[in-house]
């Protein structure tokens, strides 16, 4: 992958990738989340992904990426920490798949800038009809997080977790918002998204001359924008606290629990590989303590795994667990933690889970989305950008000891509980 | 098709097929210039497979044996096959659907030793009355779990109002008690009737060669001949009437969801070509070009999770439309207002050569990644076809072959609803709940 910086606040990443049968091109924009703009920021990728000017149309769009052999435009938001990031991107199979020779690609371009720069607008501002169309997807979505109760339950304790904290922003949206929201607010946040944001141009897939095709067709929108991006927000962390206990009941068959740690001071850079480490010991892979122990040899729960999100220098621990086992499980869990910490750590297990982790970062560039995601989360995070091959040499170089240090610095903070009424009482 | 694309599509496909002596079929893609390999050892062993004749004996399955089955696979006499594959760095899987099992690595290193442990722990089961009494507690709570899922409720809810008899109205992993009575000779009775090499296929795809995985064949013993096994299966008579109409629970769910099914004349077994024309039909009725599927967008009666999907399964064929919204009587009835006008006039001829331009584009999707590839090849193989013969079977299907199908499927009188409605519970906003 080759990044080069090309306008102020602008980067190109490219990369041939000549062994796949797709080409990709995804326009990133990543700016910091805020609380006032947040639901508008929702909404925004709904509306974008409905059509654009020279195709307003969503069934007419639908059919226009059918024509290209089922390209996919996909407009979605996802959060990275204080940072929100919106993407628009296209992918599709190369020219060379074509049936009737159609210039593929180019097209894969036009509508990328076409739905990422010229939204259809009515009178200056997004077209009100969709808006209101979308905003009642957007509040359906919200509305029907309590359906799927492990996310549910994530999302729950996250709240509690990041409280009033640029983290804490609801990326997702306020549903109490959705309604009062009019398009001349929502364009105004849009043009906000496109003066600041910091953007990275992905083209994967595409030859030499495909590629700069892109980049000038980019640079030659963002000639018409007053731009004036502002630094990306800095990696956080929450400060320690009292561990805060939260139940909620429904019925349900199967409890959920989240439990959320904290490092205390973010995460640097340098520290990302022993992370790594740390997370598929405790609990990232098949063979950690929480799948071998807590899983296997316990029974306490149908799946418990751990995951960090660097951005924030936090760890979350998902399990689904029997009602009342709920507690049993919760002192596992923080008891495969302890051990760990002060408990010994073969050398065997050790290894067994550094081997897995190389092996999946080797598997890293053999999909498009998997070199998509490892750039440009190497891109947010900040520092120096690591090839997947830099970060296996890191990895290889993690002692015991850099393990326990991660380990032995995150603390609990928030367990959040979904359960069925009357089996909470034991908690 | 145009010459030199059949050319760039042969390149694409690029995989090759062996049967060995021992029946094993052993497909491989060699995929230049990828680290990894996808390998995929599936059997026809389903959840639907549940009463058979196995050389001159009944064996009668209690709901969900494929499936503790698969887990039991992991474990033999030297311990557990998660410890194996860690020694070698690869990241394994299995998974059980209706009508096959599947075990799955993808490694970066180390495949000859991947290989053999994947082979080793499908070729040599080893169950004992205690292993099987410790599965029982891990795969109750997998249960659990999607006991709280409405969609898979949904389905499977539709599956007890379509069938009377056939074993699709039973969960695939079945239920708590079911599982109880699961036995070692059980599974071994299972091993023996769907684990023969004949039943079974082996696709690789990625950093290998047809080479590299016929060695790891032969040190299973995999070419050598095997006796032809003796197994029949057994199905009870399920007529084309429904066992309900109708079907209503409550759960903790935000909006109503709800399905509206079809039960449809089994197809043929390796009838990939009916499968894939309901499936067309599907997306010009309720799919995203459909003048239906806007309106309902539109008007906000469904969202995008609204759709259509074919499942056929040996003597089991229907066609699901599901989704969620606050008036599923509405939906239904525009739903069917759709169907019996596209009946009438026919399928719109741009949609319909656009959705086969969707299904192409999905193929040579499917051939980018080791992962999907294998998949892929696998699915295929089940079948005895060829990713090559599925693009070829594709472009001949017409608007006229629809039409022809639509005259007899997706008939009122073999039509059930199933309906989830939210227990109440479910936060319209927020709640603020008491600290502990």
């Amino acid at each position: 992958m080759e990044r080069t910086l090309i306008a102020p606040g602008v980067h190109l990443s490219c990369d041939p990738a000549e062994k796949f049968n797709r080409c990709r091109i995804s326009i990133h924009f990543a700016f910091p989340a805020k609380r006032e703009t947040a639901t508008a920021h929702a909404l925004l990728p709904l509306v974008l992904e409905r059509g654009y000017a020279d195709c307003p149309d969503m069934t007419q769009l639908t059919k226009k990426l059918a024509k290209l052999y089922g390209a996919d435009l996909t407009v979605d938001a996802r959060p990275m920490g204080c940072s929100h990031n919106l993407c628009v991107s296209v992918t599709g199979i190369k020219d060379k798949f074509a049936l009737e020779g159609e210039p593929l690609t180019r097209e894969y371009a036009a509508i990328a800038l076409g739905a990422a720069f010229h939204p259809y607008l009515v009178e200056g501002v997004f077209d009100p009809q969709a808006v209101e169309i979308e905003k009642q997807m957007l509040k359906k979505a919200l509305e029907d997080e309590i359906n799927e109760k492990r996310i549910y339950c994530m999302r729950q304790a996250n709240r509690e977790f990041f409280g009033d904290s640029p983290a804490g922003v609801r990326q997702e949206g306020y549903l109490e918002e959705v309604e009062g929201l009019t398009s001349r607010q929502l364009t105004e946040a849009y043009r906000e998204m496109l003066r600041t944001a910091n953007i990275e141009l992905m083209v994967l897939g595409c030859d030499a001359q495909q590629t700069a095709a892109v980049r000038d067709a980019l640079l030659a929108e963002l000639a018409a924008v007053d731009r004036a991006p502002v630094p990306l927000a800095k990696n956080i962390a929450m400060p320690r606290q009292q561990p805060l206990y939260k139940t909620e009941t429904y019925d349900m068959v199967q409890a959920k629990l989240c439990m959320l740690f904290t490092l205390g001071e973010p995460m640097k850079p340098q520290e990302l590989a022993a992370v790594r480490l740390a997370m598929a010991l405790y609990g990232g892979s098949v063979t950690s303590r929480l799948f071998l122990n807590v899983r296997e040899r316990d029974h306490l729960c149908y799946y418990c795994s751990a995951s960090f999100q660097s951005f924030t220098g936090s760890m979350a621990v998902n399990s689904g667990v029997e009602h009342a086992d709920a507690a049993r499980a919760r002192q596992a869990i923080l008891k495969e933690l302890e051990d760990l910490c002060t408990g010994e750590i073969t050398d065997e297990e050790l290894e067994d889970c550094r081997r897995g982790l190389l092996s999946g970062m080797s598997g890293v560039e053999d999909s498009l989305g998997g070199i998509e995601s490892w750039y440009y989360i190497e891109v947010l995070r900040g520092g120096r950008v690591q090839t997947p091959d830099q970060a296996r040499d890191a990895l290889r170089a993690v002692t015991k000891e850099e393990v326990r240090s991660i380990l032995r610095r995150l603390s609990l903070s928030v367990s959040y509980l979904l359960t069925k009424e009357d089996d909470h009482v034991g908690e | 098709m145009l010459e030199n694309k059949q050319t760039v599509l042969e390149q694409a496909v690029a995989d090759r097929w062996k049967v060995l002596p021992s029946g094993l079929t052993v497909i491989v893609r060699p995929m230049p210039g990828y680290s990894g390999t996808h390998v995929i050892f599936a059997t026809r062993f389903g959840s639907i497979d549940r009463d058979f004749r196995l050389e001159d004996r009944e064996v009668h399955l209690p709901a969900g044996v494929a499936h503790f089955l698969e887990h039991k696979m992991f474990e033999d006499q030297d311990g557990d096959a998660f410890a194996k594959y860690a020694k070698t760095g690869a990241n394994a899987n299995a998974f059980t659907s209706f009508d096959r099992t599947c075990y799955l690595f993808t490694a970066t290193q180390q495949l000859d030793e991947s290989l053999d442990v994947l082979l080793g722990m499908v070729t040599h089961p080893y169950f004992t009355e205690q292993t099987i009494a410790k599965e029982q507690g891990i795969i109750g709570q997998e249960i659990k779990m999607y006991d709280d899922s409405p969609e898979w409720r949904l389905i499977t809810g539709l599956f007890e109002c379509l069938y009377h008899s056939h074993p699709i109205r039973s969960d695939i992993a079945g239920t708590v008690e079911s599982i109880a009575r699961i036995t070692p000779e059980m599974l071994y009775d299972s091993c023996r009737a769907f684990y023969a090499p004949g039943n079974m296929v082996l696709a690789a795809a990625g950093n290998t060669t047809m080479e590299q995985i016929l060695a790891a064949c032969a040190r299973h013993g995999l070419m050598d001949p095997r006796p032809e096994g003796r197994v029949q299966r057994l199905w009870a008579p399920e007529p084309m009437t429904l066992a309900a109409t109708e079907k209503t629970l409550t759960m903790p769910v935000s909006k109503p969801c709800f399905g509206v099914g079809f039960k449809e004349e089994p197809l043929a077994s390796g009838d990939l070509r009916g499968e894939a024309l309901y499936d067309l039909i599907c997306s010009c009725i309720v799919g995203g070009m459909s003048p239906l599927y806007r309106r309902l967008y539109d008007e906000g009666l469904v969202n995008p999770s609204f759709g259509g999907e074919v499942l056929r399964v040996d003597g089991c064929c229907c066609i699901l439309f599901t989704g969620e919204s606050d008036e599923p009587d509405r939906v239904k009835q525009l739903l069917l207002e759709e169907i019996a006008r596209v009946r009438t006039q026919g399928v719109d001829r741009e949609i319909f050569t656009l959705c086969k331009n969707e299904k192409y584009g999905q193929l040579i999707e499917n051939l980018e990644n080791v992962e999907d590839s294998a998949s892929q090849m696998a699915d295929f193989a089940l079948s005895g076809q060829t990713v090559a013969q599925q693009i070829t079977m594709l472009a001949g299907l017409t608007a006229e072959d629809a039409d022809a199908a639509l005259q007899r499927i997706l008939s009122t009188d073999r039509m059930a609803t199933m309906y989830i409605l939210p227990d109440g519970t479910a936060p319209a906003a927020e709640d603020e709940e008491e600290e502990e």
